[in-house]
């Protein structure tokens, strides 16, 4: 297998990898501020998800060398998927 | 778009020059459709959350951060090592596509494996199906993930299948199992946002 | 691309005049005119599954599981006279579901698969008319029928009809499967494989409905969000394109055994032949 493809799939996983490490970081947070909502934590960690999940369509699932409809197609989803669940969880805050 | 590209010689410039669709483009809608269906569970989840954060937030507080982040560790491996398999079929070096797709599996089970741990874990805790909310939304996610989970183990045994004999070797049927298989670690990513971190 | 329709049969020509003519002369003639026939039946039948269901006996979308006896009994009472009317209207029509399954199993018979699929379709999915639909008509039916009954036994076979209507999927979840392999071993070209995973996807949402036996409230339970609504979005998606799908086997059918013909070549078809069936 070409070398230079290996070492990009590599790089990648690491970078996903690592992503998925600053979870342990932003998801525990101190005792004392555990049991409260918190808009930061919620929105890094769906933004953390989607960068994943965009970096997974284009890299792991090809999109990169995809015709444009489909790379419109999946990033189209990332972004509403974004808008949904920010969407979702500022207005159901602001609205309680 | 729709040409079944297997054993082509040349396959490994196929990235170089022209766009391709990996895999069925049948296969593609199949997940942009479930990933539709997948986003309103997850909008759903959303708003019921804002709806009573107090007792979400209380029994979210009882899953292990770092299970989920090791699940999602191990799903990650099994995307690369997927991903590895793909070009290597492509270039043709089918015993360490073979190699790759096998690992894939490994990495499959590892994650559920921990699954079922983790669920039985919970329901020593005296969470169920039916506790709470929030556990209502845990184990509908986590469950219909995996159900899509021991679907993928199905679509790595055709993939499997393909690259044991020379005869065989569909590169346009690996591909395609590549692309489901990485649908199971996207969705998962999400879901492990949405009820391990989410606050 | 209406074949029928408006007959572009070369080799016969379908003799001009009034549309009463020309579907006469279709009657007698055409080769396909059973095909069709099925084909309208599932169009005739979902119209009519529609307004006896949601609009006559209002038990689409399905009214709440958290309920208690009193306020059931008032359901009852206030959908009295539809319930009846509609399901009367139910088990007249029962008959026209077996044209879909019949034309499904014939697509599969056109497929290069083995019949075995064809026929554990056809089995599948004639049983589950009963758990699936039959019981909840008869089960509300009795129900209506004396409104003095006891409180508890209107609830008890309210609660039955309902969930014998939407808890019942894995019947039809077998069936999809079916259809799902089906198609995608097919080398005859029947369906797009795409539809095929669309049964997957058809599969596993009737998956998500089988909380509904636990939950009484919420997205899970029989009227829920989860459970109820964002399916029956999957499986209207599912059913429209089904139908679109099995009027273009329909138009490319060739009556042969080998892969279906495309749309976009009709010119193919020995149209000659036909004339001399039609004969």
């Amino acid at each position: 297998m070409n070398a230079r493809f290996e070492k990009r799939l590599l790089v990648v996983w690491l970078i996903l990898s690592a992503i998925t490490l600053v979870y342990l970081w932003v998801g525990s947070v101190d005792p004392a501020r555990t049991l409260r909502p918190s808009a930061v934590v919620t929105s890094s960690a769906i933004v953390l998800a989607l960068i994943k999940v965009r970096v997974i369509f284009r890299e792991f699932m090809e999109t990169r060398h995809a015709p444009v409809l489909l790379r419109r197609l999946t990033d189209g989803w990332v972004l509403l998927i974004a808008v949904c669940l920010l969407g979702s969880y500022f207005v159901g805050m602001a609205v309680r | 778009m729709t040409d079944p590209v297997a054993k082509e010689p040349m396959a490994e410039n196929r990235e170089k020059s022209a766009e391709f669709v990996p895999g069925q483009p049948d296969m593609w809608a199949f997940v942009m459709f479930e990933a539709l269906v997948f986003a309103s569970y997850f909008v759903v989840y959303m708003i019921f959350r804002t709806r009573s954060p107090e007792l979400y937030l209380q029994s979210q507080a009882r899953l292990d951060l770092r299970i989920g982040v090791v699940e999602t560790l191990v799903l990650l491996m099994s995307s690369w090592s997927m991903a590895r398999c793909v070009k290597a079929s492509r270039a043709g070096a089918f015993r360490s596509a073979l190699t790759n797709a096998l690992f894939t599996v490994l990495f499959g089970v590892v994650f559920l494996v921990a699954k079922v741990f983790e669920w039985a874990r919970v329901i020593r805790m005296g969470f169920g199906l039916s506790t709470n909310e929030f556990f209502s939304h845990y184990f509908f996610l986590t469950g219909i993930h995996f159900l899509h989970l021991l679907i993928g183990f199905i679509v790595l045994g055709v993939v499997v299948y393909q690259l044991w004999s020379p005869g065989r070797r569909s590169q346009e049927l690996i591909e395609t199992g590549a692309t489901y298989w990485h649908t199971v670690d996207f969705l998962w990513v999400l879901i492990f946002a949405l009820l391990y971190v989410v606050r | 691309m209406s074949t029928a329709a408006t007959g572009t049969v070369t080799a016969v020509e379908p003799p001009a005049g009034s549309p009463l003519h020309r579907i006469g002369w279709h009657w007698r003639h055409n080769p396909k005119r059973e095909l069709w026939l099925a084909w309208w039946t599932i169009v005739a039948f979902y119209q009519l599954y529609v307004l006896v269901f949601f609009v006559l006996t209002r038990t689409q979308p399905p009214p709440s599981p958290g309920w208690d006896a009193a306020r059931v009994v008032q359901w009852f009472n206030h959908n009295h006279d539809g319930v009846l009317i509609g399901f009367a209207i139910i088990f007249l029509i029962t008959g026209m579901t077996a044209p879909p399954n019949a034309l499904i199993a014939y697509s599969m018979r056109r497929m290069s698969v083995s019949r075995v699929f064809a026929y554990t379709y056809l089995v599948l999915y004639s049983l589950s008319a009963i758990p699936g639909m039959l019981l909840m008509c008869i089960v509300l039916t009795v129900g209506a029928m004396r409104p003095d009954r006891n409180a508890n036994l209107i609830s008890w076979l309210y609660d039955f009809a309902f969930l014998s209507f939407e808890g019942t999927m894995g019947v039809f979840l077998i069936g999809s499967l079916v259809w799902m392999v089906a198609i995608l071993i097919d080398k005859n070209r029947v369906f797009p494989k795409w539809f095929g995973y669309l049964n997957l996807c058809n599969a596993l949402t009737e998956v998500v409905v089988s909380p509904a036996w636990i939950f009484k409230r919420g997205v899970f339970a029989w009227n829920g969000l989860i459970a109820w609504w964002i399916d029956m979005v999957v499986f209207a998606v599912y059913t429209g394109v089904f139908i679109v799908l099995l009027r273009k086997m329909i138009q490319r059918e060739d009556f042969g055994t080998g892969p279906l013909p495309d749309a976009a070549r009709p010119l193919d078809l020995d149209l000659s032949e036909w004339a001399e069936t039609a004969r």
